[in-house]
């Protein structure tokens, strides 16, 4: 039995420093997550409403960027090396990528947290989406453009690594988890074109003064061409976690290697040209744009089916591999005292609710209903805030001693931390959702308003309060018992005998019962450049043309009523 | 017990969504539940759960006994 540390040493100490650095993130987050919850229901203000935006900033950016990105890019490391069963070509490389991307973090911070400090004069209260007219300090974009570019360096050592290995094994076909480190770091390169030129090219110069102003509209189509597709890049590890680990630790073998590359290909295809649908109430890009927007994105469920049916499947064989019997009996065989089962168990069943309320935010119609409401917050605490972020943690269980050598501090407290995190996401995420259908605004410090009462479809709004302050208590008290098992953790000695060898689940159906075509990463990323290019290069081509590549931006009228005057004027026409 | 301690903690733990969510579904088909009434449903909810949980096996004679997670 070998475990990661002792096998790839020198990889085990990058991927224990991006698991620290999103670990610290994660504190901070959670922390700024409790505030809100407090400052918003006015159960307690600990500081000015205007600096609510300072907060929610850090929040957003600390959890969705950060603890995400730093903790997937040590499990690719981990993914990659373990199935090529080969180190990284030059460990000096995997450091100077993960220094960037803390330079990176380091450089956004000062503003971030400055604007809380009155003496210093800096601020980044412009939101995790942090598109114009909101301007913050050049340090915040500066810092930015640096993580995005530690994140490309970070794919280039992936293919590097993975050209390395091919070259050693021509014939062979690409390990699972190689694939799906690759085909989503090719995602990615296509995805973060987006935010990068709007950092860099239009965004940082404004903000320091070399551009007098910019075209909002462009720079927020820019935002969301990556801000949806960011989406992926947390849950496309978080997929390959269901797919490699969970079979395993649920006792078996993982159902179908080739419908599991089916899926990473079509993510690859289908999440970038989907940004629009984020879009629907923005005046100046044309109905029919938005239209093809929302196909794509209805398009999405499928590998997301496609991905429950294979896990569930995976899953069911584990469990009958331990003696579970019946229709829903084996259920009972799986090994719910197991966080890392238990968890990302629980994160995949939340995935499903979150689909749902996703199609109807996906959808032209009832997206209406919703949009800009709490609904949404409600949404992507079900996505990032469960069914990766519970993904990530209860995965820690497993990697961390892979990583380190020593084992988990208390497995039980590990399954209170993962139950905890389901239930009060559970409580918060329905009393926003019904929130946001009764019209509570997101992205508001106060949302009460004088002479003013939202009226829930049932039950009243101080319910609705409760409900997200006990969640987010109970979400909060989560992250400290993980941050609280991980720190006693590591503070134990080392015990290698007692952590299991370093593997990830077989396949039932292996590679060689895919087509080979499936492989052919080349031919994926040129149907993916063009099917964006075909959903893209209009609607900017016209956002352009109407409000000008610097602004100052495009029409406050909806294209819709042009087109109707048109036809008003020549049916005035025909009826004279 | 018919479960492990550790698949009971996961069972209660999943029954909470579908109790909060029994208002939506009562408010549906035009039942006003109140906070309580949805508080008193999950207690049983619960409690039935349990008490499944901890009545002996062998009061279902011929159940196959599943392997302790």
């Amino acid at each position: 039995m070998t475990t990661y540390i002792e096998r790839f040493p020198a990889e085990a100490r990058v991927i224990r420093s991006t698991f620290f650095t999103a670990f610290i993130a994660l504190g901070i987050g959670a922390l700024f997550g409790l505030l809100q919850v407090l400052h918003r229901t006015d159960v307690h203000r600990l500081v000015d409403s205007a600096d609510y935006y300072h907060i929610l900033t850090i929040h957003g950016v600390l959890l969705a960027l950060t603890f995400t990105i730093f903790f997937l890019a040590g499990v690719f490391t981990w993914g990659l090396t373990t199935s090529l069963d080969r180190g990284v070509v030059d460990v000096r490389f995997t450091w100077a990528w993960y220094g960037l991307m803390v330079g990176g973090t380091a450089l956004a911070a000062i503003p971030m947290f400055g604007g809380l400090i009155d003496g210093i004069d800096m601020s980044a209260g412009v939101l995790f989406t942090f598109y114009a007219p909101l301007q913050a300090h050049p340090l915040f974009y500066l810092g930015l453009a640096l993580f995005i570019i530690g994140t490309w360096l970070a794919g280039a050592d992936w293919i590097w690594t993975y050209l390395a290995w091919r070259r050693e094994n021509p014939d062979e076909r690409i390990p699972l988890p190689t694939f799906m480190v690759l085909t989503t770091t090719l995602f990615w390169y296509l995805s973060s074109l987006g935010v990068a030129i709007a950092v860099v090219v239009f965004l940082l110069p404004w903000s320091l003064g070399l551009l007098e102003q910019v075209n909002p509209l462009l720079t927020r189509t820019l935002f969301w061409y990556f801000g949806h597709p960011v989406v992926y890049f947390w849950l496309m590890p978080t997929y390959m976690l269901w797919y490699v680990l969970l079979p395993k630790v649920a006792g078996g073998k993982l159902f179908s290697d080739p419908l599991a590359r089916v899926v990473f290909v079509l993510f690859l295809l289908l999440s970038t040209p989907t940004g629009i649908h984020h879009q629907y109430l923005d005046p100046g890009i044309a109905e029919g744009f938005k239209f093809i927007a929302m196909t794509n994105t209805m398009f999405l469920l499928l590998p997301s089916l496609l991905t429950a049916f294979t896990v569930v499947a995976s899953v069911e064989h584990g469990a009958r591999q331990r003696g579970g019997t019946g229709y829903l009996g084996w259920l009972g065989a799986l090994p719910w005292r197991d966080p890392v089962f238990t968890g990302m168990a629980l994160a995949g069943l939340m995935f499903a609710a979150a689909g749902f309320s996703g199609m109807v935010n996906a959808g032209m119609n009832i997206n209406y209903l919703v949009h800009n409401t709490f609904w949404i917050v409600g949404h992507f605490h079900l996505t990032v805030g469960t069914a990766v972020a519970l993904t990530f943690m209860a995965v820690t269980y497993w990697l961390l001693p892979q990583i380190t050598g020593k084992p988990i501090w208390s497995r039980s407290v590990g399954l209170a931390q993962v139950v905890t995190w389901f239930v009060g996401m559970t409580l918060m995420s329905n009393a926003m959702h019904r929130g946001g259908l009764s019209g509570v605004p997101r992205r508001t410090a106060e949302p009460q308003y004088e002479n003013f009462d939202f009226t829930p479809a049932f039950g009243t709004m101080a319910e609705l309060d409760a409900g997200v302050v006990i969640g987010g208590s109970l979400l909060f008290l989560s992250a400290v018992l993980f941050l609280g098992n991980v720190f006693v953790s590591l503070t134990g000695g080392k015990d290698l005998t007692s952590i299991p060898e370093n593997a990830y689940a077989e396949a039932l159906s292996g590679a060689e019962d895919g087509p080979l075509i499936l492989d052919n990463l080349k031919l994926w990323l040129v149907i993916a450049v063009l099917l964006v290019v075909l959903t893209y290069a209009l609607p900017i081509g016209a956002i352009i043309d109407r409000g000008g590549l610097l602004g100052p931006g495009g029409s406050p009228y909806p294209l819709v009523v042009e087109s109707g005057r048109a036809i008003s004027i020549g049916l005035g026409e025909v009826v004279a | 017990m018919r479960i492990s301690p550790g698949a009971l903690l996961v069972l209660i733990a999943v029954s909470i969504p579908f109790i909060v969510q029994s208002r939506t579904v009562a408010a549906f088909i035009g039942l006003d539940m109140s906070v309580w009434q949805m508080i008193a449903l999950g207690t049983v909810t619960i409690s039935a759960i349990i008490l499944w949980a901890v009545w002996p096996e062998k009061w279902l004679p011929g159940r196959p006994k599943l392997e302790e997670g």
